[in-house]
């Protein structure tokens, strides 16, 4: 470009047109663009709630501090409870084989189930009219509390004192995943924050280097519902379940990458949530946030979390007791891996187990087969998580809850009509027995009671609102005023239902 | 719908009645003082006095009708005040009749102070309703004015009467309120044998040994939703409430008999025995139930700084649990910090810290503390008697700690402590018994649960052979 040019009027009018419409454009098109993204946020920040605002509006129960979402918080009242370790046996095992003993049913066996019974019903594969399945279990009278407990689990048997069973609960759901979420979410539906996060969210964790809620699975599966029944919901996602292995990397990719020291780790961190920071700055979303304070714990728990899920620093005979199996992902192992994680403080505890679908298709699915098999993986590890958290304290200020997602039919399941090959119970909705202890419940208490063959409940009938309920309620909070601002209405776990449970309660 | 807002504009009688009263007294009062010339006001203001107030008393005879419908009050009384009513707004009508024909006779006069008298009758039937007709007197009347069984906790409830100390509890704190002294909604009083035996409007409230038949049986199982549900308008009655009522009136409905003179079934022998300590557990709540003013901030944010949780037990409350998970290095001259904290600290977790001997002294001047847990840490028998001062303690937690029995026995003064954990500490063999004969009341958990080793354990069951 020459002297001449440049001072050309003309060239520069030109350019100056170009460059003014290049921004012209550029300009409207960036602008529209982030403004209606801006304006699509806004609506999902107020919308999602952002407890902070709701808190500032003084409609949220629970301070929720944005730089630290899990230090520590005040229940409503003094909980009795301080931990909870949940016990999920997904596929749902059957009542009638392990606590709910019906001799009734067992003189019915073989019969064509009465029509009085199917009238109105659905189920998920009895069609027709299927016989009658009498218990398959020996069951006997345990401890001075005088709780059915079958054959099947010998060892829980010894410390039937403890327990407090719910026998007439009840659900709406009769699949595997709506069921799981139901009873973890408050609705079969996916996309509601589970009790796990709901109880971080309100109680923050005491250990600032481990999580709040942790989740361990075994049997092979994910339960049904999939990690949505540890999900977060809409509470922010820092609140969510964090899942853990106790085999290998307990959580992966915690290790350093090769070559990478602890230093170099940390300044990375650094720097990344120095550009959080900033970004939080420009958008205000909590969600960053969570971040921020997510690397920071995930850079605690590559120290933390080796130590703490680290099961082979336990005493050999901890080790017998329990009945662990070294370097194999199972049951046993997540249940030492449990107490351990109370111990440390941590808030919520969750195990799933899969494999727990009676449905007798095969021999793994029958309940005088692999319904046996299944038990003895549990029995002994479950007897030694009363014993052991007990003997260390904590069984006063833990709550254990045990069970499944529904029940099992007291018909043999003749799946499309035809009669299963093996002795077998389809799902079933009416009645099925989660049993509860420590944490404030009563010891040796049976609540509820269902009918002669154990088709429903009769007296002391319960769902999974009401467990719910309670279980907030032994962590200190009233179910009914515990709630997040979310899509412009106050939500709760219980969502419009539940009561609590008061006769169970010490 | 319609129901339901006939149902609002009749519970609105009780509100509205106070306007025709006041009104009319107010008119009253300025036709008197219209005579006497320095208090006197213009005819056109008694005029619009009564007007006002006769409408409102009609519209208040509407209401009441509506409200009397319902059925929830004594007949006869209802039936007086709904005439004495209709009596005041006629009365004030013809008043107000007399004001427009400007006449200022003796039947004016008349009128006047009839419908004073009026409005003082009518005003006492309605409260009489309200509250019960012995509402007024029964402040001045001692002889009924037994006041109301305190509960004490039941230790033995089989020697325990089963309608003072199991029944009558249950009525107290349930349906008292409405069938009781004060009020007596469908003519049914609770709160005595007697009356319970005569029952209400409907008929008897129970008929013994036919607990199904009985109209109170009937009612507590009603679905909350239902209108006929008792206790009306509030949760139902847990179910062991229920069945130990049932029971109750299964075995005769008696009212002067222990509970081991009866027969009991499995379930209520064990709601039976829930009651058993229950009751006391406010006095052994791990939260004291006096209030405690808030803790020194400074003192707190001191421990904070060192990592320590330091966090009330409950909104609303200034009692602190104070946690040193986060801070398992502690020194033991760091627990001074705890002192200043000493009227509110109630939970203390030490567990798995490094503190020893010395910081003993510092705990035991926090005589608040009711839950306290040391397990893991290098305490021996020689801190223990700086904790005989604690004498709130009702759980103690020694896990894991070189302490032996002969340090244990000085913490027998500890009235309070329900739980004391002593797994992998020094207490051996005959300690145990020597324990438990200082420690009658307390919960000694030895530890060392074993888990036996069964054959079936380790069986995996196969496919049946099959059989045709």
């Amino acid at each position: 470009m020459t002297q001449k040019e440049l001072h050309n009027p003309q060239l520069i009018k030109e350019a100056n047109d170009r460059i003014l419409r290049h921004f012209t454009r550029r300009h409207f098109l960036k602008e529209s663009a982030m403004g209606m993204g801006a304006l699509a946020l806004g609506s999902f920040l107020t919308s999602c709630g952002s407890g902070a605002s709701a808190a500032a509006a003084g409609a949220a129960d629970v301070d929720f501090a944005l730089a630290h979402p899990l230090a520590p918080k005040l229940p409503m009242f003094p909980g009795k409870a301080k931990r909870v370790i949940y016990l999920h046996m997904a596929g749902a095992p059957s009542q009638l084989e392990l606590f709910d003993y019906k001799p009734d049913l067992m003189k019915l066996n073989g019969q064509d189930c009465p029509q009085s019974l199917l009238k109105g019903k659905r189920f998920a594969f009895i069609r027709g009219v299927p016989k009658m399945l009498g218990p398959q279990a020996r069951f006997e009278q345990r401890g001075s509390s005088g709780a059915w407990i079958s054959d099947n689990l010998p060892h829980l048997a010894t410390v039937a004192d403890e327990i407090c069973f719910l026998k007439a609960v009840s659900t709406d759901q009769f699949n595997h995943a709506p069921a799981q979420l139901l009873v973890h979410t408050g609705t079969p539906r996916l996309g509601r924050p589970s009790i796990g996060a709901w109880t971080t969210y309100g109680l923050g964790t005491e250990n600032q280097n481990l999580p709040g809620y942790v989740v361990l699975t075994s049997g092979g599966h994910f339960p049904d519902a999939g990690k949505s029944i540890w999900g977060s919901g809409f509470l922010p996602s820092v609140y969510q379940g964090v899942q853990c292995r106790s085999e290998g990397d307990p959580v992966l990719f915690i290790k350093n990458p090769d070559g990478m020291n602890r230093d170099l780790r940390k300044a990375s961190i650094d720097a990344i949530n120095n550009v959080n920071r900033q970004e939080y700055k420009e958008y205000n979303d909590p969600e960053i946030i969570s971040r921020i304070s997510q690397y920071e714990l995930a850079y605690r728990m590559q120290i933390s979390v080796p130590e703490v899920m680290n099961i082979n620093d336990e005493p050999q005979y901890i080790h017998d007791m329990y009945g662990t199996k070294p370097n194999e992902a199972c049951f046993a192992n997540n249940v030492l891996l449990a107490r351990k994680l109370v111990e440390k403080g941590v808030r919520f505890v969750q195990l799933f187990d899969w494999g727990w679908d009676d449905h007798g298709t095969d021999p793994d699915t029958a309940v005088d087969i692999g319904l046996v098999n299944k038990c003895r993986t549990i029995d002994k590890p479950v007897t030694a998580l009363l014993l052991d958290l007990k003997q260390r304290g904590l069984l006063e200020e833990t709550l254990v809850v045990w069970g499944g997602e529904f029940g099992r039919t007291p018909m043999m399941e003749n799946r499309d009509g035809k009669q299963n090959p093996f002795k077998g119970r389809d799902h079933h909705v009416d009645a099925f027995t989660i049993w509860m202890a420590g944490g404030g419940i009563k010891k040796g208490y049976s609540y509820g009671e269902t009918d002669e063959i154990g088709y429903s409940g009769v007296s002391g009938k319960v769902n999974a609102f009401d467990i719910q309920a309670t279980i907030l309620n032994q962590l200190g909070f009233d179910h009914t005023k515990f709630t997040y601002e979310f899509q412009g209405r106050p939500c709760r776990l219980t969502d419009v239902s539940g009561t609590v449970i008061d006769d169970i309660i010490a | 719908m319609l129901l339901s807002v006939t149902t609002v504009f009749g519970r609105l009688h009780p509100v509205l009645v106070h306007l025709p009263i006041g009104i009319l007294l107010i008119g009253i009062l300025l036709q008197w003082l219209h005579n006497r010339e320095s208090h006197a006001v213009s005819i056109q203001v008694i005029k619009i006095v009564f007007v006002t107030g006769m409408l409102c008393a009609w519209i208040s005879c509407l209401t009441g009708y509506v409200l009397s419908t319902s059925g929830d009050y004594e007949e006869g009384l209802v039936d007086w005040h709904m005439w004495m009513g209709i009596a005041v707004a006629v009365t004030a009508s013809l008043i107000y009749w007399k004001i427009v024909r400007q006449e200022t006779d003796i039947l004016y006069k008349g009128l006047s102070i009839m419908l004073l008298l009026l409005i003082m009758i009518t005003g006492h039937l309605g409260g009489s309703l309200t509250h019960g007709s012995d509402y007024l007197t029964a402040a001045l009347s001692e002889v009924d004015d037994a006041p109301l069984p305190v509960h004490k906790p039941i230790s033995n409830i089989q020697e325990a009467q089963l309608y003072a100390d199991v029944i009558q509890p249950i009525f107290q704190k349930e349906c008292y309120s409405c069938h009781g002294r004060g009020r007596q909604k469908g003519k049914l009083r609770m709160d005595d044998s007697v009356w319970i035996m005569k029952g209400g409007k409907g008929g008897p409230l129970l008929i013994p040994t036919k607990p199904d038949a009985s109209e109170l049986v009937k009612r507590i199982m009603l679905p909350t939703t239902d209108e006929h549900h008792m206790p009306k308008e509030k949760p139902a009655l847990k179910e062991s409430q229920i069945a130990l009522i049932k029971w109750w009136i299964e075995q005769g409905a008696g009212f002067d008999r222990k509970v081991k003179d009866f027969e009991q079934p499995g379930k209520i022998k064990t709601y039976l025995l829930a009651l058993q300590n229950s009751g006391s557990h406010d006095q052994d709540s791990l939260v004291p139930a006096v209030p405690v003013e808030a803790a020194d901030i400074k003192s707190m944010d001191a421990l904070k700084e060192k990592g320590v949780v330091v966090i009330p037990v409950a909104q609303n409350s200034n009692y602190l649990m104070v946690d040193f998970i986060n801070a398992v290095n502690i020194r033991d001259q760091d627990l001074a910090l705890l002192v200043p904290l000493k009227k509110q600290l109630i939970w203390l977790k030490l567990g798995n810290t490094k503190i020893g001997d010395s910081s003993m002294s510092y705990i035991g001047q926090c005589q608040s503390i009711t839950l306290l847990q040391l397990n893991g840490t290098r305490v021996s028998d020689k801190g223990l008697p700086a904790l005989q001062s604690l004498t709130r303690l009702q759980s103690l937690n020694l896990v894991g700690d070189s302490v032996t029995a002969s340090g244990i026995l000085v913490l027998k003064p500890l009235k309070h402590l329900k739980n004391l954990y002593l797994y992998q500490t020094g207490v051996k063999g005959k300690d145990w018994a020597t324990l438990a004969g200082s420690f009658p009341k307390t919960h000694l958990d030895t530890g060392g649960y074993k888990v036996s080793f069964l054959a079936s354990d380790t069986v995996v069951v196969k496919m049946a052979p099959k059989k045709d």
